[in-house]
């Protein structure tokens, strides 16, 4: 069970290792109803646990992200290891469209500047 | 020892190919008692010839390590009669080789040294010197490969310190990094290039990173491929890369490599990547 | 020789497996980024077995080959097996739903790549990685 907080109008999930596709599919559902619920602008997911990112998970997050942007809210995804970057490429796997930064802090601030530039 | 491989095969092998048989094993117990009860002389006759060569001086002059060298040449001596020929005797040998190392007596004088001293054991041990130089060559076998392994060494911590040298990457402020890359670079150093700028994106929280190639002559499709990479695993990470300095040929070839352009945020020069840079962090 | 056989029959046995892996790998010496490369390879054969054959076994082993040391890691299974190799091997092909990338991209990470199929009995991907 990924959990999901609030913090003004963006949620913020973290992906905990070695998380079930049952229960990343269940994220994904939960995230979508969640966005609506409460009128998020933006969602921010931590990855920073997860020491292997393989094509399924990639799919799915990319997947989260488009759904997340269908119903108003701007997704970043943040926490990449430098060995999983480095392996996602290797893959040939870019998470286009969607935005990435650092960590938490650094996907806020992303949040943020988006924001400023759509008024 | 292991890391020489020397392991109780190996001994055996060494020793077929110096030829030592179970007679010479005999024949050298037949000269021990004779050779033990000249020893000193034994061991002056390899420093002696020592003293008389300059590249050696770094021994012999040396007032903490030659008592060690002469006592440890002692028991190398009473170890060459000794009939036993296993890993201790190999272990004594590479202590002795490890001493010569470091005060860096060449191998070519270790020889001629170890020469002088065969010479003089046959001065009483007549009959038995064709056995007596059979162990002496497995000994030398022995000593030269542990000194030039220890100098393998060396040359190998060394190149991984210049290749650490040459892969720096700077903190030019808050949040910006610069990777000025000089020289040849072929794939092992572009990886470390990059897992360099990845690990310091996320110790130093960088948001820009100018790498400039000003200083790169050439770059085939291997190498440019892994700055494409380097660029999109920076982007996972949240920073965003700017190539500056890239030359007239260099950007030729990566046009005529049929690179994906669009990744790269190129800028003429040093000082034009990194305003960019500054643009970026500003916004 | 060090091997751990790990059997795939449900999905938190890709997890197991990716991990033996990493342990090998880690044990052997290879490089944090190394090891990541490794496990996600063995992610992605592990799950090709899972959606292709329902069950199978992944085997992890420490090889040599002369001074190089590396490891080995074998994704078997007794599914239907691939029809057209060369097809399953490009880039982003794939018969079913979850689009694959298995393949093509388990090659990308690892060093050596052999992939043996036969319709009706199985499918057998043997991958290395050599330390550098």
């Amino acid at each position: 069970m990924v959990p999901i907080l609030k913090q003004g109008d963006t949620l913020i999930a973290s992906i905990v290792a070695a998380l079930s596709d049952d229960d990343l599919m269940k994220f994904r559902d939960d995230l979508a109803q969640r966005i609506g619920t409460v009128r998020a602008r933006g969602v921010v997911i931590d990855v920073t646990a997860l020491d292997v990112l393989d094509s399924f998970a990639t799919r799915t997050l990319r997947g989260i992200a488009y759904t997340a942007r269908l119903r108003g809210a701007e997704t970043v995804i943040v926490g990449i290891q430098p060995e999983v970057a480095f392996t996602l490429v290797q893959l040939g796997l870019t998470l286009e469209g969607v935005s990435t930064a650092l960590d938490l802090e650094e996907g806020l601030a992303l949040l943020a500047r988006k924001k400023q530039e759509r008024r | 020892m292991r890391s020489m491989g020397m392991t109780p095969a190996e001994i055996e092998r060494r020793k077929i190919y110096v030829g030592l048989t179970p007679e010479d094993v005999r024949a050298i117990a037949g000269a021990r008692k004779a050779i033990e009860d000249t020893v000193d002389r034994h061991v002056d006759a390899f420093f002696g010839y020592l003293a008389k060569i300059p590249e050696a001086h770094g021994l012999i002059e040396n007032r903490e390590q030659l008592p060690r060298a002469k006592k440890l040449k002692r028991d190398h001596i009473f170890g060459l009669v000794s009939g036993t020929y296993d890993e201790k005797y190999v272990e004594q040998r590479l202590e002795l080789a490890e001493l010569y190392n470091k005060i860096g007596l060449e191998p070519a004088v270790f020889l001629g040294a170890y020469n002088h001293l065969m010479t003089s054991l046959e001065s009483v041990a007549r009959e038995q010197i064709t056995s007596l130089r059979k162990i002496g060559a497995f000994d030398i076998g022995v000593t030269v490969d542990a000194l030039v392994h220890q100098r393998e060494r060396v040359i190998r911590i060394q190149s991984e310190a210049i290749r650490e040298l040459s892969t720096p990457v700077l903190q030019v402020r808050d949040r910006m990094l610069l990777i000025p890359i000089i020289g040849v670079v072929d794939s092992h150093r572009a990886q470390l290039i990059m897992e360099n700028l990845l690990a310091s994106i996320r110790s130093q929280r960088a948001r820009a990173a100018v790498m400039d190639v000003t200083g790169v002559a050439t770059v085939d499709s291997k190498v440019a491929n892994y700055l494409l990479q380097t660029v999109a695993a920076a982007r996972l990470m949240g920073a965003h890369v700017i190539i500056s300095g890239l030359s007239a040929e260099v950007a030729q070839s990566l046009v005529a490599l049929g690179i994906d352009l669009e990744q790269i945020h190129a800028v003429g020069d040093l000082q034009g990547g990194l305003e960019e840079a500054e643009r970026m962090l500003a916004r | 020789m060090s091997e751990k056989r790990i059997a795939i029959e449900r999905e938190v046995d890709i997890i197991a497996a990716r991990q033996a892996g990493r342990q090998l790998a880690g044990q052997l010496g290879f490089s944090t980024t190394d090891q990541t490369l490794i496990a996600t390879a063995i992610s992605e054969v592990a799950r090709n077995i899972l959606i292709y054959a329902q069950r199978g076994e992944i085997v992890v082993t420490s090889i040599a080959d002369g001074a190089r040391k590396g490891i080995e890691v074998i994704a078997a299974d007794h599914g239907p097996g691939i029809e057209n190799l060369e097809l399953a091997l490009r880039d982003g092909y794939s018969t079913k739903n979850s689009l694959g990338l298995g393949l093509p991209g388990a090659r990308r990470l690892m060093d050596d790549f052999d992939l043996a199929s036969e319709l009706g009995r199985g499918t057998r991907v043997t991958m290395k990685k050599w330390k550098r």
